[in-house]
């Protein structure tokens, strides 16, 4: 650590945020030097994003029910003030 | 909130329609991952729009829309379905949960890194979608709101109204539970020896 490089457990235990793009700028630049130079963490990294969007992508597949979006209109037209 | 009047500017309705509409897609489909079943998700739905509507007046444009209105699917999700679905509130396992617990599962199986994201990418959408309503309430919602709807931590707090902290702390053992679930499925899929 007296080079200013995180070890690994440090990066693994970071990685979780760093994926989610929560990390503190100095943290990020940290945990991403450390990544180049060390494939197990980076390969662990990149299992992690991957399983993020794999999970985004396959999830956000649906079809909204067609008049679902004609009952909501509806809704709002109905729906005047009280009075 | 319900004694609010509905906005009765034509302006406001046109930006209502505008603005709010455009997001039915993605308010349905994370009421199907809470409801866990189409015509509840429907209604829930329904009964947001209302209620944004009704709200929307007070609603300070340029802020955070979509977490607004997710905040009020949540909030509707919480006090009408969750009584009604009687779903256990915790269940076993997500603390006994290695961390890299799919990692390694797939990893330590002696194919290539690329491998391990083809399992992935092989599982059929709707395996993926059961997984993650398998999980238990408090660890599903962050989930879904962080990996499917991308929101961030500080609004996933606010949309939950829960510490941060809080949030950060499901999130993470959420993930662990689904990661458990997608392994569940892919060995029942068969996509992986057991």
């Amino acid at each position: 650590m007296t080079d200013g490089k995180p070890k690994c457990v440090e990066t693994l235990r970071e990685i979780e945020a760093l994926v989610d793009g929560e990390l503190d700028t100095t943290v990020r630049v940290r945990i991403e030097s450390h990544l180049v130079d060390c494939p197990p963490c980076m390969d662990h990294a990149e299992f992690r994003r991957h399983l993020k969007v794999m999970v985004s992508s396959k999830c956000a597949q649906h079809d909204v029910p067609p008049e679902l979006r004609a009952k909501i209109l509806r809704l709002l037209h109905d729906d005047q003030p009280a009075g | 909130m319900a004694q609010t009047e509905a906005p009765d500017d034509q302006a406001l309705r046109e930006r209502f329609e505008r603005d709010v509409l455009p997001l039915l897609s993605n308010l349905y489909g994370a009421a199907l991952r809470m409801t866990r079943n189409p015509s509840d998700a429907e209604d829930l739905v329904q009964e947001t729009y209302l209620r944004a509507y009704r709200g929307f007046g007070g609603f300070k444009e340029g802020t955070n829309l979509k977490a607004w209105l997710y905040r009020i699917l949540t909030n509707q999700f919480i006090n009408t379905y969750r009584k009604k679905q009687r779903q256990p509130q915790t269940v076993d396992g997500p603390d006994d949960i290695d961390e890299w617990y799919l990692y390694d599962k797939l990893g330590g199986r002696n194919v290539e890194t690329s491998a391990e994201n083809e399992v992935l990418d092989q599982m059929p959408d709707e395996d993926v979608k059961k997984a993650l309503e398998s999980l238990p309430e408090n660890f599903r919602m962050p989930v879904l709101l962080a990996d499917v709807e991308g929101f961030s931590y500080k609004e996933i707090a606010e949309i939950m109204d829960t510490p941060i902290g809080t949030v950060m702390s499901r999130l993470h053992r959420g993930r662990k539970a689904l990661e458990k679930a997608l392994w569940d499925t892919a060995r029942q899929r068969g996509l992986v020896d057991d």
